[in-house]
């Protein structure tokens, strides 16, 4: 087994493997940076190791050289990437094979072959896995982006050859689109990415978002733990996920399921990997990329079967045999996650800033929380607006929405705005909870993003007039406001003075 | 006790909604009783042993916070939402329906960042003529690039910032003159 390990990342994912990693035994190391010293995720492992000064022009969890170099000069065994910055960087990895770190993920082989898109959509055509149409292969400038999607025809999609968590795609539905989009595009998969290839295909209008959860050992074994329902989207970005999914039946299920382990098998996989499928209207399912990380959603799949993905990585990062077959794996009633960004749903979710100035975590049977922040945690325009998951467990999909709600109530942040209202709006939308919904949900099922609940708006109105009330105090003379004692003649005067 | 709670007020305040121009109007006995529409209602505010607040009324509690009070004007949000209420009185509701109804309409619109972020690239010049919707610049925040885009119709005035500044929220990027 691992002795120790490099956590590279930061917030609720590396408290989560800390967590873990920690209970098998494995010494954990966390990386303390200038942005956030005193980040509650540093006080949950075992060493806190100090990110160098730099120039400062790349953000620290995006810094190859120097977290390669924390992991050998500390003497650190392995290094767990989590999800987002490097976690799908096959440089990374193999930066990390070549200084003689572990890296808890796949080689860097494979996550070129499966994190590079384009090279992905072979295998999967090898694997014959159905895909949507497009050309294999990246786009070089914007010229040949026009003539590509003249081609495919409208609506297409670019997308990041690198990306991943919903960064680096633009949707175009005219010619006029797909040069500033191809731009857009490039510039932001450099950014976020490191790589400005970007590729266009076909663009499923209103599919549903169903991925796979695999997991692979060294030696051939693959076995699937079933699909997460991840159709709630805003512009990419899931904010509410589920297991199963309502859309699937198991004959659907059995079929998604075969083609997801055939992919693995034939990209020789291992460790922990997620095939996203996209469902159209009729039920026909479409590869669209397999994510070769950890998932911000996994604990979803962790409540339905009961497992611990994070320790299988880690099992089958040190080189150990996967402890289940396929027939260990049994889906046990519903599970939803709700994200928890600091964001302003009312502001078109623009990112919200501030402190937290007071927290209060619902606790219940059957719930999660992973959270990164605590009472006075800045949140700041460096890094993702996530800053908790609820996951709950129910015996049906009924039952896991009525804890849902009931935790989403009981869950209060102060000093920054979040989405819990609209997590609230989702859990009791009429068609949300019949199941019948795909990703055009938020645009097009929702009358409000936020959930009001009840007499809500008479009592802010109330607690606005209350507090007016306190602050202006009107026995005296209070000026032009508070005027009781105003002849109504010399006030009619005044009006008509205006 | 201060002297205002024991002062019987039975004044008229009005909250009338920043977003919609709704209103509630209520009768403020004291600090504690107010009534709306021959209503009576209880308010309590509570602060929890966590610091947390909650505004207690009509039987139920929620968690409540006062974001901004800028004159008359209040910001609060009541279990993550927020409301924004001017309180008037009768009188100085008259007067704001007079001022709206005699004030000229406003020719120019300034569009204020969002967030603070750092302005990637600008899309628009002074004198372009622009639609609803069209992207005026890419704005980064959190990772994320966000297109900018106008909500009127019109021509730019002044493009107030230039690529590569970090911006704050609310400083104005571009001016729209309305047509």
């Amino acid at each position: 087994m691992i002795k120790s390990i490099l956590i590279a990342n930061r917030g609720e994912i590396a408290i989560r493997i800390a967590r873990t990693a920690h209970r098998m035994g494995i010494h954990t190391y966390g990386i303390r940076t200038k942005k956030e010293p005193n980040a509650v995720y540093l006080q949950k492992v075992d060493e806190i190791v100090d990110f160098p000064d730099t120039d400062g022009t790349t953000p620290e969890f995006l810094d190859i050289a120097n977290l390669v170099k924390l992991a050998v000069d500390n003497k650190i065994e392995s290094l767990h990437p989590g999800y987002g910055y490097l976690s799908e960087n096959a440089d990374f990895a193999r930066a990390c094979r070549d200084a003689g770190v572990i890296f808890v993920g796949p080689s860097p082989e494979i996550i070129h072959k499966m994190g590079d898109k384009i090279v992905a959509k072979e295998i999967a055509k090898r694997s014959n896995v159905p895909m949507v149409g497009g050309a294999l292969g990246g786009v070089p400038n914007a010229d040949e982006a026009v003539r590509e999607a003249e081609a495919i025809g409208y609506p297409v999609i670019i997308k990041a050859a690198t990306g991943g968590g919903g960064r680096g795609m633009r949707i175009c539905r005219s010619t006029d689109e797909v040069r500033p989009n191809y731009e857009l595009c490039t510039k932001e998969a450099l950014t976020a990415f490191g790589d400005p290839t970007v590729f266009i295909e076909k663009y499923v209008e209103n599919p549903k978002h169903i991925e796979f959860q695999i997991v692979a050992d060294k030696y051939g074994n693959v076995v699937h733990l079933g699909e997460r329902e991840c159709s709630i989207q805003r512009k990419h970005q899931k904010l509410i996920e589920e297991a199963p999914s309502p859309a699937l039946d198991d004959d659907l299920r059995a079929r998604m399921a075969d083609a997801a382990v055939r992919l693995a098998k034939e990209a020789q996989y291992e460790s922990l990997g997620t095939v996203e499928f996209l469902l159209d209207h009729e039920r026909n399912f479409y590869f669209m990329e397999m994510n070769t990380r950890i998932q911000v959603e996994h604990p979803v799949t962790e409540m339905i079967t009961g497992l611990n993905l994070v320790e299988l990585q880690l099992l089958i990062a040190s080189g150990e045999r996967l402890p289940i077959t396929q027939d260990d794996v049994h889906l046990n009633g519903w599970a939803i996650e709700c994200r928890i960004n600091a964001e302003d749903v009312q502001a078109g979710f623009t990112p919200s800033i501030g402190m937290i100035k007071n927290l209060r975590l619902p606790s219940n049977n059957n719930i999660r929380i992973d959270s990164g922040v605590r009472v006075g945690t800045e949140i700041t325009p460096f890094f993702d607006s996530m800053i908790a998951k609820l996951i709950v467990h129910g015996t049906d999909r009924a039952d896991a929405i009525r804890i849902a709600l009931h935790s989403l109530e009981h869950f209060v942040v102060m000093g920054v705005k979040t989405t819990i209202p609209f997590d609230k709006a989702v859990l009791h939308n009429e068609i949300y909870r019949k199941g019948d919904f795909n990703t055009s949900f938020i645009e097009t099922c929702m009358d409000s993003l936020v959930w009001h609940e009840e007499h809500e708006e008479l009592i802010a109105a109330l607690f606005a007039v209350s507090n007016y009330n306190h602050d202006n105090d009107f026995s005296g003379d209070a000026g032009e406001q508070a005027e009781p004692n105003v002849d109504p003649w010399v006030l009619q005067k005044r009006i008509r003075h205006l | 006790m201060d002297s205002n709670t024991l002062n019987i007020q039975n004044r008229t305040l009005i909250a009338v909604s920043d977003t919609d121009e709704s209103s509630y109007e209520f009768q403020v006995k004291n600090q504690y009783e107010f009534s709306s529409k021959g209503r009576k209602l209880k308010a309590e505010l509570i602060e929890e042993a966590d610091g947390i607040l909650l505004f207690s009324c009509e039987g139920v509690r929620y968690p409540v916070e006062i974001v901004s009070v800028k004159q008359n004007s209040y910001e609060v949000v009541v279990n993550g939402v927020s409301y924004h209420y001017t309180i008037e009185t009768p009188f100085s509701l008259k007067r704001r329906q007079i001022l709206a109804a005699n004030r000229p309409a406003d020719l120019n619109e300034e569009v204020v960042a969002p967030m603070p972020g750092k302005i990637i690239s600008i899309l628009v010049k002074a004198g372009q003529e622009v639609q609803p919707g069209t992207g005026l610049l890419v704005l980064e925040a959190m990772k994320m690039q966000n297109t900018i885009t106008a909500t009127t119709k019109g021509v730019v005035e002044k493009v107030s910032v230039r690529e590569g500044q970090s911006v704050s929220k609310d400083d104005i990027l571009v001016e729209v003159k309305k047509q």
